[in-house]
């Protein structure tokens, strides 16, 4: 599904510059549960930003099931996005004025799905999460682990093929973490490929290969038994 | 998407309410401003545009030359109108129009004052006064019919029918109904409630075929299909062929759509008039909306890092830049909208105020689709203003930054923000130094010198029987003890009817064409005015009989006659002699801030309209006045007494004037007023973001006046900024508007100093609030906070 081969990012300013990516390479397959692991400051969250299309890499090659998108301009991107790919954050990044249903709602929006269909996909999405009771409530109403249960609700609305998940549980207690990771293997299981970021060697086990990352580089891969 | 946009559009305006008042508020009156400003210039841009031959309508004006200098103006020769149609094959039919005079009107008991126009048979098939009954092809041909408004016969007939009523005007005149008329519109220059034919003036013996007498004016109709610039050219050296005591100079033909918006001419050629205030309303209304959308922009930038986590998650969840755009835009219609419905409240309350300032009578046609639809139109268009920077700053966010925490937001030293500060506080100081200037030139005007003393100076017209009766009412007045002094004059003190080139005396250049003003009074003239005697002495009929044929000259006269002895010269006016008995200083006879004319005031041999009396100082007023009216109600009973004070005549002159200082005040007080909300808004906005900043310098020992000041700085910079480059262009600005004063003031240094002062202490005032409050928080909350 995804084959990263060279990838390079360098951020720069006026005094310093910034090697996040050094020629990484790296490929996932379609249905894979990927964990990526390492010190702060290693490339992961550069690298996440590139696999969700948010970012461009400046060099090296980014195939999505087997496209070349290194290069894409920003709406190439953002129609690639939607499409295929959900976002799951650490902070959860609902939005603050929306609902829990208007938050699911959104990127079916922006996918141009008719309301009376999109009703349906939601409350069914709501219905999966274990979150319909709580569907008129705004995100400040929630506990943490009911936010990041909306926040997958969202992420995997418009049945993407890839799920990126940026340190999920980072700011979850024990249970409400587990119950996050749980939904995403679930997920996996059933069909979605999972990339997540984290500092967590616990729900690192969740995952079928945790690549480790060092100064832009991956520096070791385990596969999972 | 729509819906979702205005959805948390609304959510954001609950959610942030003191700023969502700021920016309502602040368009609001903004808006109410433009729409002000947009209602009278509408009215302005529609005179005389109803009439259906508007296309064909030209009013005939004159070209001369003055000792070297170009004039134009629209007083013709009544004879013009005849000889335009006989002589230019272009006109179909011409019109003339006398200016309105009041007639006292009787039928049966009921007896009123009539505004009456004496108009040419054809005038109703040339203007477009749409006839209720009668007949309009006759209405004007009988010398003993008169055309009365709708309104006016209601006031004589109620709902009788007046055609063929017979009505009594100024107790001498009977007159037969012939037609009824709508009454003209407000925004139409002919204002009358009745029309009386040509004939009847004829018929009087008012009619004249002399070219030296400029006294009414003269419309043309064009042919279909004519034109005027082939009409034009045969009218330029016009009087060359009819005119044998004036020869020189012509005519020209002015079309409707630019009478009142240009109609001022210099050196022959059309320059401003109208137009110019309708372009500086236009720009000042621009500039008011601006401002109050730079408010919204400032406000919506400086609270961008609440809005850049929905952009990052709406750009990661699959939002467009565009998508983001329209959003953006949909929550500043949203907002105009609201400010929209707030505007019309406003300038609902606010429209009697208006119209009573500006002697208007706009209105809004809640009626009419096109009104509203304009509306709409407005509202987008504010929407789009407000919120085109907005959107375009805030869709452009990077989720990648916003998301992970490391957006920042820029705080380089020139940010659009300030920017748009200093160009809000620019314009409202611009408009303050104006005002100023404006108020200073009025002071200066009202503090000179006028010549005469208005102290307790009246005038009242010779109507009626007032004129044969003249004699009798000075000596009532007189011994009464009601009065101290009485003159018979030509026009009120205060107003210049006559002028003419043709003064001849000794030594006169025969190319010298001198304009004087002419006056005239019959006795005691200097004292009843109050005026300074240079030389001679005053009219003195009594004492020098031959004094009705004697002149007064002021000083700019005898300067222009080249007298050095002026006093028993002979001049030459209306093939008379009058013989210079005196000489008096200059007084303003018409603008206060032009200079004055040389002016001549001849003496009883000439014609009258009006009585001057200095009521006597030892009684009161009231009683003076309650005293006198019983004499002028004993010799001239069915007039009413209707008196006016020379002070307030004098007052009058600087009505224009003052309207333009209170208009620039109001604007200058609303520039302000939205500029302030905006600065508010930014400063509750710097302290609540500073919040911790503030704690910890006051944890390492800051005093709240420290605080207070850092905060109030930064903004007062800003203002300073906008006062080094205001002042400057207000200069300029004001410098040009005194020079269409030959009397003016001078732009003193004060009037910045002022102004800087004025506008810093407001600015230092509006955000010093906010600064003391963040200042005297207690630093625990803020840095628990973290």
């Amino acid at each position: 599904m995804i084959k990263i081969s060279n990838l390079e990012k360098i951020y720069r300013t006026e005094e310093v510059e910034t090697v996040a990516l050094n020629k990484l390479s790296l490929e996932v397959k379609e249905g894979e549960f990927v964990a990526i692991m390492g010190p702060s400051g290693c490339g992961k969250s550069t690298l996440l930003n590139i696999l969700g299309l948010l970012d461009d890499p400046d060099a090296g090659s980014f195939l999505f099931n087997g496209i070349e998108v290194a290069g894409f301009n920003e709406r190439k991107r953002a129609d690639l996005r939607k499409h295929n790919i959900g976002f799951v954050f650490q902070s959860f990044n609902l939005i603050d004025e929306l609902t829990v249903y208007e938050n699911v709602e959104l990127p079916l929006i922006y996918t141009g799905v008719k309301p009376a269909e999109r009703k349906k996909i939601v409350e069914d999405v709501l219905d999966k999460m274990v979150i319909m009771h709580r569907r008129n409530h705004y995100p400040q109403q929630l506990s943490g682990g009911q936010q990041q249960r909306v926040a997958v609700a969202r992420a995997v609305v418009n049945n993407p093929k890839l799920i990126l998940a940026d340190e999920p549980t980072g700011n979850l207690d024990s249970s409400n973490g587990n119950e996050v990771m749980q939904l995403l293997t679930d997920l996996n299981e059933q069909g979605t490929t999972i990339i997540m970021v984290t500092h967590s060697e616990h729900d690192a086990r969740y995952s079928h290969r945790i690549v480790r990352m060092l100064d832009g580089q991956t520096v070791m891969e385990n596969i999972m038994v | 998407m729509l819906f979702n946009y205005f959805k948390i559009a609304f959510r954001n305006l609950l959610k942030y309410k003191g700023f969502s008042a700021i920016n309502i508020l602040g368009l609001a009156v903004g808006m109410a401003s433009a729409i002000l400003i947009f209602l009278w210039i509408s009215h302005e841009i529609s005179y005389d545009r109803f009439h259906e031959k508007k296309d064909r309508i030209f009013e005939a004006w004159n070209k001369g030359s003055f000792n070297g200098k170009v004039s134009c103006w629209n007083t013709t020769p009544k004879i013009l109108a005849s000889a335009l149609q006989s002589d230019i094959p272009e006109i179909e039919t011409t019109t003339r129009v006398n200016w309105a005079d009041n007639y006292l009107t009787r039928f049966g008991d009921k007896t009123i004052m009539m505004k009456a126009s004496m108009v040419d048979s054809t005038f109703l098939q040339v203007f477009s006064f749409p006839v209720l009954k009668g007949d309009i092809q006759n209405a004007l041909m009988n010398p003993s019919g008169v055309v009365l408004t709708a309104s006016t016969a209601a006031k004589l007939f109620g709902t009788d029918n007046p055609i063929g009523q017979t009505l009594e005007l100024n107790e001498k005149f009977q007159l037969i109904v012939t037609a009824v008329v709508q009454d003209p519109p407000n925004n139409s220059r002919f204002q009358f409630e009745c029309l009386l034919p040509w004939a009847f003036l004829r018929a009087q013996g008012w009619d004249d075929d002399y070219w030296g007498n400029n006294s009414t004016r003269t419309y043309a109709l064009l042919k279909p299909g004519s034109k005027v610039e082939s009409a034009n050219a045969k009218l330029e050296n016009f009087r060359k062929k009819y005119d044998r005591d004036d020869p020189t100079g012509g005519f020209f033909l002015y079309p409707i759509e630019r009478w009142r918006l240009y109609s001022s001419f210099t050196e022959g050629v059309e320059e401003g008039g109208m137009i110019e205030y309708i372009r500086i309303f236009t720009i000042v209304g621009a500039i008011i909306l601006l401002i109050a959308c730079i408010n919204f922009m400032n406000l919506s930038t400086a609270k961008s890092e609440q809005r850049a986590k929905e952009v990052g998650i709406r750009k990661v969840i699959g939002a467009m830049r565009h998508n983001l755009m329209g959003q953006f835009l949909g929550e500043s219609i949203l907002i105009a909208f609201l400010a929209g419905i707030l505007s019309l409240l406003l300038v609902q309350v606010t429209l009697p105020a208006f119209n009573t300032f500006t002697g208007k009578l706009v209105e809004i046609d809640y009626t009419n689709p096109l009104a509203w639809a304009l509306w709409a139109g407005f509202i987008l268009l504010t929407g789009l203003i407000a919120g085109s920077y907005p959107a375009f700053f805030l869709s452009g966010f990077q989720p990648t930054k916003v998301l992970k925490g490391t957006f920042k937001k820029t705080q380089s030293a020139i940010n659009p923000r300030k920017v748009l500060v200093v160009l809000q506080f620019t314009f409202a100081i611009i408009l303050i130094i104006s005002t100023l200037v404006i108020k200073k030139q009025i002071n200066y005007a009202q503090n000179r010198n006028n010549g005469y003393n208005k102290d307790q100076l009246l005038y009242y017209f010779l109507t009626g029987t007032a004129e044969k009766n003249y004699d009798l009412i000075k000596n009532e007045l007189l011994s009464s003890g009601i009065a101290t002094s009485v003159t018979k004059t030509s026009a009120p003190l205060t107003e210049g009817w006559s002028n003419t080139w043709g003064i001849g005396w000794k030594g006169k250049q025969p190319d010298d064409r001198t304009l004087f003003d002419r006056f005239c009074a019959d006795q005691q003239f200097v004292k009843t005015a109050g005026l300074e005697l240079v030389k001679g002495r005053d009219f003195d009929l009594a004492a020098h009989p031959a004094d009705s044929a004697a002149v007064l000259l002021n000083e700019s006269a005898v300067k222009a006659m080249g007298f050095s002895d002026p006093i028993g010269q002979v001049i030459q006016d209306n093939g008379q002699d009058w013989t210079v008995i005196g000489v008096i200083k200059d007084f303003i006879l018409h603008s206060p801030f032009a200079k004055t004319q040389p002016m001549v005031i001849e003496g009883a041999h000439g014609w009258f309209n009006v009585i001057h009396f200095r009521l006597n100082p030892t009684n009161s007023v009231s009683t003076n006045l309650k005293n006198a009216e019983t004499i002028f109600k004993k010799f001239n009973p069915s007039y009413p007494f209707d008196y006016t004070f020379v002070d307030q005549a004098y007052a009058s002159k600087f009505e224009e004037e003052k309207k333009m200082g209170s208009l620039a005040a109001l604007f200058a007080g609303l520039t302000i007023f939205i500029s302030c909300m905006g600065l508010f808004g930014l400063a509750t906005y710097m302290a609540a973001t500073r919040f911790k900043e503030i704690g910890i310098r006051k944890v390492l020992g800051a005093s709240v006046a420290s605080i207070t000041s850092l905060l109030s700085k930064d903004f007062l910079k800003l203002v300073l900024i906008s006062f080094i480059v205001a002042s400057p262009i207000a200069w300029i600005l004001m410098n040009q508007w005194l020079k269409g004063y030959a009397y003016k003031t001078s732009i003193d240094v004060w009037v910045f100093v002022a102004t800087g002062f004025l506008s810093l202490t407001i600015a230092l005032l509006t955000t010093s609030i906010q600064a003391i409050k963040a200042a005297v928080s207690n630093p625990v909350k803020s840095l628990k906070s973290e």
